[in-house]
């Protein structure tokens, strides 16, 4: 008995000391409060079929919920589907729960689902298509057990299943309000919050939902306020004078002072950001390997990431990041070496180095990292031109191809498919390929990444991608960003999942 | 007076039409595009070229201006390409919050400006024209955003005597919206201040100079009774001048201020709007702006008019 109970105190010790959300062992949850959340910019839409925004998913992720879920180190958990089976690589059958119904009280059931999926398939607006195209056919096995037909294999669907692609709606709030669920997302979730109210350019607001089907824990608070802030450093001083509870994004240059600063905590939130540039193939000077090859050795990783991202975040080695289970630490990042970098350019026929222009966008960080890249690069002979773009500009000479090296900053999807597949794996036309890679080793790599099931198999396939990416340099990889939240420290029970979003479900204000 | 407004109104046509070729040539001008920047996540190219063609994106820019002119001319702004919600709706719901920052921050600059340019004009070269002037040099030199970090941190997160952001209808909860406005108000009024008092105190020297003045000094005026019956109104032109040009900056161009404190205003709309290349937004937001520019130029010229009979009379 005395061992027990010594194991339980041991136990409940650890789980404090690991846990990195600001709660002590000692507090029970307690019902009510509003959280008052502050955001950066004010959600576009409450239809997760159309949604094209981050920010949108912040919201949808406490009032919709996915099929499936992830847990903090990013594996596949149970949502509405209590469990799925794969009978073969192209079938997918999920079993959903019992007895879970809409907000409207309508039933979140497999006829529901199959609703869902023709929508995002065939809505003229939605922005789900390229997500659910694999999908071939969605059938009703029975009210709780659908089946998904897939074109081939894909061993990243479930993951996406976990975002909005996986969001049920009422399928009757879909047929009764049409476009006006853009606005008024009443009744048409099944999570643990319900939409309340969307004040355009003001405040959205959600309450508790308290039917939630799952009986564990949360949902404690009464309402979740979000308020768009768009500058920073007020967003900051409305945290510490109290007028909001949470924040969405710390930046590097806040961190270490709010840190310091006892009235609010700061949680690191790993990410699976991906930041760097891609290296136009196309056209001179990055048509010849080896002075992309040079480039790369001539950067400095290590004092980018010291002297301009403050370490929130680490050098990266690849496109995966650190948080995700396909990461690869044996792999290091490739290390500066002057006399290599001069070797390659010898080597690209630019003994006395040469010029090229990178298209960034025109923001304190990006620019700063521009220049101390300009400064490195200078040291082994290159010269680099800056050119400043807002990031429409941005996006539309990147997917025109109309760059030398353009700054590219994904913020990355829990399967490393999503960071991977539609960067490099050759595609005519538009795609985020914007180096025009196109070798055909990766391209079977990444094929071969969707086929195989087995997650022991896919890390070493994407081990063996990060090396030859690493060798042809589509992009140069810089840093893999951590996305740091603040909160005031009545705020309890946290759990930060690297995706970013904010599930408030445990949350509660002490 | 009816013909001039009826003549001020005729040459506004043309003044609009050049607006909005100038705007929408130059949104088409620059890179990026709408689509591109709202699917930024995403790269379905047969996804991104339906909702081109629905929005008669992939038309030639002269029929998609011929288009969007036709629709304006029935009163139809169009419907901005991000969130689909017509322009109209859009813009007036951010004029409100506009409106009522623009006229309470001209309501703290008069308030400000005039004891201190009358002071500083009329004791010239003294401590207190001093200080007139060291103030209004200040406030032309303050850059808005420091002012408005610098009034928060005091206010909002020391004293904790005013919100620090975000906006409140003053017309729907009366105290709690103005106390939502004081800042950006304070923050605006001191710049404007500024400019108004300078103006202010050269006009007032300018007139005081004049014969008249010495006139009614000689009758036995009292000093006061100069200022405020004959000097005050002969200066006010360029004031006037000054106010009117800057109700129209103060409607449309207070982004960096709306920023700050997250209100919701014009300004914020047009950049934002930029931004995404909503093509349909800007145009409709500048046309009204433009608007708004010529209808308080009218004012001003109306006001010209009773002020001085003497202009009315040409």
């Amino acid at each position: 008995m005395t061992t027990r109970m010594n194991r339980r105190t041991f136990l409940q010790l650890s789980a404090a000391a690991l846990a990195t959300k600001p709660a002590t062992a000692a507090d029970a949850p307690k019902k009510g409060g509003t959280l008052r959340v502050g955001f950066y910019i004010e959600a576009v839409t409450m239809d997760p079929h159309l949604s094209g925004s981050k920010v949108d998913r912040q919201i949808y992720h406490n009032v919709y919920e996915p099929l499936l879920t992830l847990d903090t180190k990013l594996n596949i958990k149970p949502g509405l589907a209590e469990s799925w089976t794969q009978p073969d690589p192209k079938t997918l059958v999920l079993k959903l729960r019992r007895g879970v119904k809409f907000h409207d009280g309508t039933a979140c059931d497999a006829e529901a689902a199959k609703v869902n999926f023709s929508r995002m398939k065939t809505e003229a607006k939605s922005l789900r298509k390229g997500e659910v195209a694999n999908i071939d056919s969605v059938e009703v096995v029975d009210p709780t057990t659908i089946r998904l037909n897939l074109k081939k294999p894909d061993a990243s669907l479930m993951a996406t299943l976990t975002d909005r692609a996986g969001m049920m709606v009422s399928p009757k709030v879909i047929q009764e309000r049409g476009a006006g669920l853009e606005r008024d997302a009443r009744g048409a979730g099944t999570g643990p919050f319900e939409f309340v109210e969307w004040v355009k350019d003001s405040h959205l607001v959600i309450k508790r939902n308290d039917n939630y089907w799952n009986k564990q824990g949360g949902p404690y608070l009464d309402r979740v306020r979000y308020r768009p802030i768009p500058d920073d450093v007020v967003k900051l001083q409305s945290l510490q004078g109290g007028e909001i509870d949470v924040m969405d994004y710390v930046l590097p240059r806040d961190v270490a002072p709010m840190k310091a600063d006892k009235r609010l905590v700061v949680v690191d939130v790993p990410s699976l950001a991906d930041f760097g540039y891609q290296l136009n193939h196309g056209r001179p000077p990055f048509n010849v390997k080896a002075l992309r090859q040079a480039v790369a050795y001539a950067i400095d990783l290590d004092q980018i990431v010291k002297g301009v991202w403050l370490n929130v975040g680490s050098p990266a080695n690849g496109p995966i990041s650190p948080a995700s289970w396909a990461y690869d630490r044996a792999i290091p990042p490739i290390k500066r070496d002057l006399a290599k970098a001069k070797a390659k350019l010898l080597e690209g026929g630019q003994p006395n180095g040469f010029a090229f222009t990178l298209t960034t966008n025109n923001i304190p960080i990006s620019v700063q990292e521009a220049e101390v890249i300009q400064a490195q690069l200078g040291e082994a002979g290159i010269t680099m031109k800056i050119q400043l773009v807002d990031s429409s500009t941005l996006i539309a000479n990147g997917n025109a191809k109309n760059f030398d090296m353009i700054s590219f900053q994904w913020s990355g999807r829990p399967d490393p498919d999503g960071n991977t597949y539609q960067f490099f794996k050759t595609t005519p036309g538009t795609s985020f390929n914007w180096s025009g890679l196109s070798n055909e080793k990766v391209d079977a790599l990444l094929d071969r990444t969707r086929e195989v099931s087995s997650q022991a198999e896919r890390k070493k396939l994407y081990s063996e991608l990060t090396r030859l990416l690493q060798d042809e340099l589509p992009m140069l990889f810089i840093v893999h960003p951590i996305e740091p939240k603040a909160f005031s420290p009545r705020v309890q029970g946290y759990d930060p999942i690297p995706d970013g979003m904010m599930r408030f479900k445990d949350v509660w204000l002490r | 007076m009816g013909r001039l407004v009826v003549h001020r109104l005729a040459a506004t046509v043309p003044v609009l039409l050049l607006v909005t070729l100038g705007v929408f040539a130059l949104l088409h001008l620059t890179p990026g595009d709408p689509i591109d920047t709202m699917m930024a996540e995403s790269a379905d190219p047969a996804v991104k070229a339906h909702l081109r063609r629905e929005l008669g994106l992939d038309r030639p820019i002269y029929v998609q201006y011929a288009h969007w002119m036709g629709r304006v001319m029935r009163g139809d702004l169009g419907r901005s390409i991000r969130n689909g919600e017509p322009v109209i709706e859009n813009v007036s719901r951010r004029l409100r919050p506009s409106l009522q920052l623009a006229l309470l921050a001209m309501t703290v600059s008069v308030l400000i400006a005039f004891p201190v340019g009358i002071v500083s004009a009329v004791r010239q070269n003294t401590a207190a024209d001093r200080v007139g002037t060291t103030f209004a040099l200040f406030g032309i030199c303050m850059p808005n955003f420091l002012l408005a970090l610098l009034l928060i941190f005091v206010f909002g997160v020391t004293l904790r005597w005013l919100p620090i952001s975000g906006y409140v209808d003053p017309l729907e909860e009366g105290w709690d919206g103005l106390r939502s406005l004081v800042l950006p108000a304070c923050t605006l009024g001191l710049a404007l201040a500024a400019v108004i008092t300078r103006t202010l105190r050269s006009s007032l020297l300018e007139a005081l100079g004049e014969d008249y003045v010495r006139t009614a000094r000689a009758k036995g005026l009292s000093e006061w009774a100069v200022i405020c019956g004959h000097v005050l109104k002969n200066a006010m032109i360029p004031v006037v001048t000054v106010l009117g040009l800057q109700l129209g900056t103060l409607i449309g161009g207070a982004v960096i201020t709306e920023y700050v404190f997250a209100l919701p205003g014009v300004g914020r709309l047009v950049v934002d709007a930029v931004f995404a290349r909503d093509y349909p937004l800007v145009q409709g937001v500048i046309l009204l702006i433009a608007v708004g520019f010529i209808v308080s130029n009218l004012l001003v010229d109306l006001l010209y008019g009773w002020l001085d009979p003497r202009i009315r009379a040409r």
